[in-house]
């Protein structure tokens, strides 16, 4: 993927359009917000709020205190203040396929409306709620980095992980879910178990960690990314993983081949995934190791 | 499960199973009555096994000449044969051939074998009958009366529904048909390791054991085939033994030991001892994967849970074996 990036202070390396933030306050929380959207107020983009517990009022209000026409934004139509049940969850559980064609629809929208881009801030703490579709959350956040980001460089996402009220192991998971780990603040979180990012310039995901029945819900989200169509080749980086049990290497290897034709190429295996392929050939059959 | 018996002439099937225990004194009696076994077989166009001791088998191979390349040749592996994995291999065989009339040869007992790989053994023999109940396999087991103990023989007598005396297969007096009852195993040494787990210490579990594993000698594959195994009883606690358990690792002179306990229940006595689908999510897979991957494999399930012992040996006696052939 190409795309045009724009430096950072003193030329630092190009910061992406995925973004997340972990915070443990209303004012680190406020931070963020305030300085991802400032840059939308000065080139004229359309902004998304999306939020979960925090009022509509509290986000224009501190908006407002930063110095930052949040009311203005909202007459003129380029701000929107909406709660991500409403803008998610309308028209069913949720859905990574509908969410995907939300965001090309979104930036076409904006930009038709003459705004020069799109950022959009989402609240997290739906996830583990309860929600109908939200085991599909994974699932979603690995896709959209080539479905979504790649394909639409006007737009620009934060995803807001409040440590009050998400569990810091599923806070740990979806925000290590984020390409090359683009974390804004330095909370410290807990390694989890298995952490599983989206490759950046291929298809294909990469697994961090150990695969083990505790994180069957983390093998099932990345099993639904690699499953999606498209390309002949599908890579499963595992140069990190120190573990995998029979079920995941199943899980992964049945999603990864299920189209007829499609490649898996898995990069530096555990010991203990090259033991299985040796013991149930079966699993081999679309399957390519690689070392690097 | 079902299990498709041979076809007999007008189409009519037969189950016609047969379990013959073979004494045999030395290696004359060895030839004479396994090479007969194993030579009629194959004059037969019937499908053949062999899983003998590795002596036994060039014994073998040299007496079949050319016919020695129409067996299929069970390579235990460097450590001698887990009974389960036998049984798996066995029944793997059988189960190829339906509409045949596979011969196996099983020789579960040689010297060199200690005390609970021949009780280990013992206990498998009483499943075979379980396991291959329907089948049109005849399943050969060689004893040498030069050199197995008395009560071994005495069990293989009551284990055995016939016995093989020159071309015949005889009723076995002696036979029962009943199984060992599952008894608690001999207490590990003080000092053994203890790890209690549940569902979010598998992941912990499983790297102090690989750790451990490290730390007394256990090398390379051997011990990834340990820790997919400790991976697999684990997780088999989780999900079926009532969702903890505890892991208890030691070593025992050239051994390394490792056993869950959980509680859990084995209903099915052949649990583990069917190769299975891979892709089928069906219970089983687990331990038949510990049964393959481990040197010996102690399965008991007891009033207060399910106990899995798994064994490796620090250093495999031999030389591997010959690549299967045939």
């Amino acid at each position: 993927m190409t795309r045009t990036a724009v430096a950072g202070p003193g030329g630092a390396r190009p910061r992406g359009t995925h973004l997340s933030a972990v915070f443990s306050d209303d004012a680190a929380r406020d931070a963020h917000v305030v300085d991802f959207l400032r840059p939308a107020f000065e080139r004229g983009e359309r902004m998304e709020y999306f939020t979960e517990d925090t009022p509509a009022d509290t986000v224009l209000r501190v908006l407002e205190e930063h110095g930052l026409d949040a009311s203005g934004a909202l007459d003129r139509g380029q701000l929107a203040v909406v709660t991500a049940r409403d803008a998610y969850l309308s028209e069913g559980p949720f859905d990574p396929d509908r969410m995907v064609e939300q965001w090309h629809r979104a930036v076409r929208e904006a930009e038709r409306a003459g705004f020069g881009g799109l950022r959009a801030i989402g609240e997290m703490s739906w996830y583990d709620r309860g929600l109908p579709g939200a085991e599909r959350l994974l699932e979603y956040e690995l896709r959209i980095h080539r479905e979504v980001f790649a394909r639409l460089p006007s737009l620009a996402a934060l995803c807001l992980y409040d440590r009050r009220l998400m569990t810091d192991s599923d806070v740990a998971l979806l925000d290590g879910i984020h390409p090359e780990h683009q974390r804004l603040g330095k909370e410290d979180l807990p390694r989890p178990t298995l952490r599983v990012t989206s490759l950046v310039d291929r298809p294909g995901i990469a697994l961090c960690g150990e695969v083990n029945h505790a994180v069957r819900h983390v093998v099932a989200g990345a099993a639904a990314a690699l499953a999606r169509p498209g390309g002949e080749v599908v890579e499963l980086d595992l140069s990190e993983l120190e573990h995998i049990d029979l079920d995941g290497t199943v899980r992964l290897v049945t999603a990864a081949t299920r189209e007829p034709g499609r490649r898996l190429v898995v990069v530096d295996p555990p010991p203990s995934l090259l033991r299985l392929l040796d013991i149930f050939p079966e699993l081999n059959a679309a399957l390519e190791v690689v070392s690097r | 499960m079902t299990r498709g018996t041979a076809a007999a002439p007008g189409g009519r099937r037969v189950d016609s199973f047969t379990h013959p225990a073979f004494f045999y004194h030395g290696e004359a009696g060895f030839l004479a009555g396994v090479g007969a076994f194993v030579r009629g077989g194959v004059e037969n166009g019937e499908p053949v096994l062999v899983g003998v001791p590795e002596r036994r088998e060039r014994l073998l191979r040299d007496a079949l000449g050319a016919l020695a390349r129409e067996v299929t040749w069970f390579a235990p592996g460097p450590s001698g044969a887990n009974p389960g994995r036998a049984l798996s291999a066995f029944r793997e065989f059988v189960d190829r051939y339906p509409t045949r009339r596979p011969r196996v040869v099983g020789e579960p007992v040689w010297p060199g074998r200690d005390a609970e790989e021949v009780r280990e053994a013992m206990r498998h023999e009483a499943l075979i009958n379980l396991a291959l109940a329907g089948s049109a396999a005849c399943v050969l087991c060689p004893y040498d009366t030069s050199s197995v103990p008395t009560a071994v023989l005495a069990d293989a007598r009551r284990a055995h529904p016939t016995v093989l005396e020159g071309r015949e297969h005889r009723p076995s007096p002696w036979y029962t048909g009943r199984r060992e009852p599952d008894a608690p195993l001999a207490e590990p040494p003080a000092g053994a390791i203890s790890l209690p787990y549940d569902e979010e210490g598998l992941g912990s579990v499983r790297a102090v054991a690989e750790r451990w594993a490290r730390e007394v000698g256990l090398v390379g594959e051997r011990r990834t085939d340990l820790v997919l195994a400790i991976a697999e009883a684990t997780t088999n606690s989780v999900r079926h033994g009532g969702g903890a358990g505890v892991l208890r690792l030691w070593v025992e002179g050239s051994r390394v030991r490792a056993e869950t306990r959980d509680a859990g229940r084995l209903a099915d006595p052949l649990a583990g001892s069917n190769r299975p689908d891979p892709f089928s999510a069906s219970g089983g897979r687990g331990l038949w994967m510990i049964n393959r991957l481990c040197d010996l494999v102690q399965m008991r399930s007891l009033p207060d849970g399910l106990v899995i012992r798994m064994t490796m040996a620090l250093e495999p006696p031999g030389v591997p074996p010959p690549p299967r052939r045939g």
